[in-house]
């Protein structure tokens, strides 16, 4: 997918893909690193381990992805931004020196001047070799090339709407929703996986994205979670061994994603904003605190 | 006149004897004119009681002068439990040397803001790539345009986990325009590549060898 940024100059095609191969990079990296610490931190629990076996938590352990997509263009000026933009450029330009082909202009045109004056000796010209190519001209092929260039559209409604692709509202950055099976309900929440013995916490998160659908290649950015949300059975529900559920979130960044991979559940990418009508209300308390609405 | 004078004499030394007595007797007592110098150790001017008034420097640390060869100082620290990065380097790329460096600023400044150790903040060599146009009807290629990539790196010490993903997830969503990041561990390779060739030591060096 190629998003063409909105930017004047022909060269996007260079520039544009700021974080996309940037990114597995990184992801390489923490891999690495993530190897050491999953296995000191593995250490020191098996000294313990002995004497927790016997008591296990009455907690239900779970992982959940808070999986992101970063905004692709740059976000639409509010009215004071422009306004101020508009006085910066009006500041830099006054203040600005001749640039390279400005004076290259003048020369050429006080070059004309000589010539059509009536006393022109054209051994007099300073310059040793006669340019060819006039300032003007070269103006003009740069307009034509810029005439050429078509930039991509900005927004498109339709693409807007559509609540379960990833290519909405370009402009800003989006979280995935999954709608998966707790208890007995089906509810909207960040897409989690039941923690296994013998895993990280990290790992079962990236079951969780994994079992969503197969075309998302996410770059999680740490071993520690994010945030906590704890949640109590009701009385009735509960036993010796389970009071509730503990939910412990972990960030990650969308590198790479698959339009036409089959999802295996309803999946929405949605702004921060409009989070807060498909979550619980406590559910919604404890996921705002971590999410940047930047 | 000879008995004058031995009077005369006496009473000279007693009262000599006299004033030494008192001068004992006034060592002894803390003087009330001057309170405070009886009391510290500092050497006093009796003159200007302001005297050093203005100094400053042994208040400062003392500075270790640094050798011209500056070794990797900072072995790479294992994350343990309790955990903690390396010596991360966090390398920002781009074409418009403006944005770039102002972006370096902001990072290192959020760095200060979070108490994340900033070992070094330094600039790569730019390069600069010529665009080279070939028209349709000709074999000549003419330089289009000249495109100068430069680069900022921000060094950080002991990046601790909890703040990672915030410090990584602020800085994507703060990341400007033509802007790229990266963020590695520091090798000694990305050290020795920062040190210009010096080709008549290598001549020796082979010789030697």
């Amino acid at each position: 997918m190629q998003h063409k940024r909105n930017m004047a100059a022909p060269c996007v095609g260079i520039v544009g893909r700021p974080l996309l191969h940037v990114l597995p990079r990184f992801g390489r990296t923490t891999a690495r690193i993530c190897h050491f610490s999953y296995v000191s931190a593995y250490r020191s629990p098996l000294k313990t381990k002995g004497v927790i076996e016997s008591k296990s938590s009455p907690w239900n352990l779970m992982a959940a992805v808070c999986l992101q997509r970063l905004p692709v263009i740059s976000a639409e000026h509010s009215p004071i931004e422009q306004q101020f933009k508009q006085m910066m450029e009006q500041v830099e330009q006054e203040k600005s020196l001749l640039s390279d082909h400005e004076i290259r202009l003048l020369e050429d045109a006080e070059r004309v001047i000589r010539r059509q004056a009536d006393d022109y000796d054209s051994d007099d010209e300073e310059s040793g070799d006669q340019e060819i190519v006039f300032g003007h001209d070269l103006e003009d092929s740069w307009e034509q090339n810029l005439k050429n260039f078509h930039p991509a559209q900005r927004t498109k409604a339709d693409e807007d709407k559509n609540m379960s692709s990833v290519q909405r509202c370009l402009a800003d950055s989006l979280v995935l929703l999954a709608q998966q099976e707790v208890g007995s309900e089906k509810l909207w929440l960040l897409p989690q996986a039941q923690w296994q013995k013998g895993e990280t916490l990290r790992q079962t998160a990236e079951r969780a994205l994994a079992s969503l659908s197969a075309g998302l290649d996410a770059t999680f950015l740490s071993n520690a979670p994010c945030g906590v949300y704890k949640y109590k059975l009701p009385k009735a529900a509960r036993t010796d061994t389970s009071i509730g559920t503990k939910v412990f979130f972990f960030k990650a960044i969308l590198s790479h994603s698959d339009a036409f991979a089959a999802q295996h559940c309803p999946v929405m990418w949605l702004k921060k904003s409009e989070l807060q009508g498909f979550l619980k209300p406590a559910y919604m308390l404890t996921v705002d605190r971590f999410i940047l609405d930047l | 006149m000879n008995v004058i004078f031995q009077k005369l004499r006496d009473s000279l030394t007693q009262q000599a004897f006299l004033l030494n007595k008192m001068i004992q007797l006034h060592r002894a007592t803390p003087s009330i004119q001057h309170p405070v110098w009886g009391i510290t150790n500092e050497r006093q001017y009796y003159k200007m009681p302001t005297h050093g008034i203005g100094r400053w420097r042994h208040l400062l640390e003392k500075k270790v002068q640094r050798k011209k060869k500056d070794h990797l100082q900072m072995v790479p620290v294992v994350p343990s439990a309790g955990t903690v990065y390396g010596t991360l380097n966090v390398t920002l790329s781009g074409y418009d040397m403006t944005v770039v460096k102002c972006f370096s600023q902001y990072i290192h400044h959020m760095c200060n803001r979070l108490n994340i150790k900033v070992e070094e903040c330094y600039a790569l060599p730019t390069k600069t790539t010529e665009v080279m146009v070939m028209p349709k009807h000709g074999t000549k290629m003419s330089v289009d345009a000249v495109l100068k990539t430069h680069r900022r790196v921000v060094q950080l010490r002991s990046l601790s986990t909890e703040l990672c993903p915030i410090f990584m997830d602020v800085l994507l969503k703060n990341l400007p325009e033509g802007v790229q990041l990266s963020v590695k561990e520091h090798t000694e390779e990305d050290f020795k590549a920062r040190f210009k060739e010096r080709p008549e030591l290598q001549d020796l060096m082979a010789k030697l060898n």
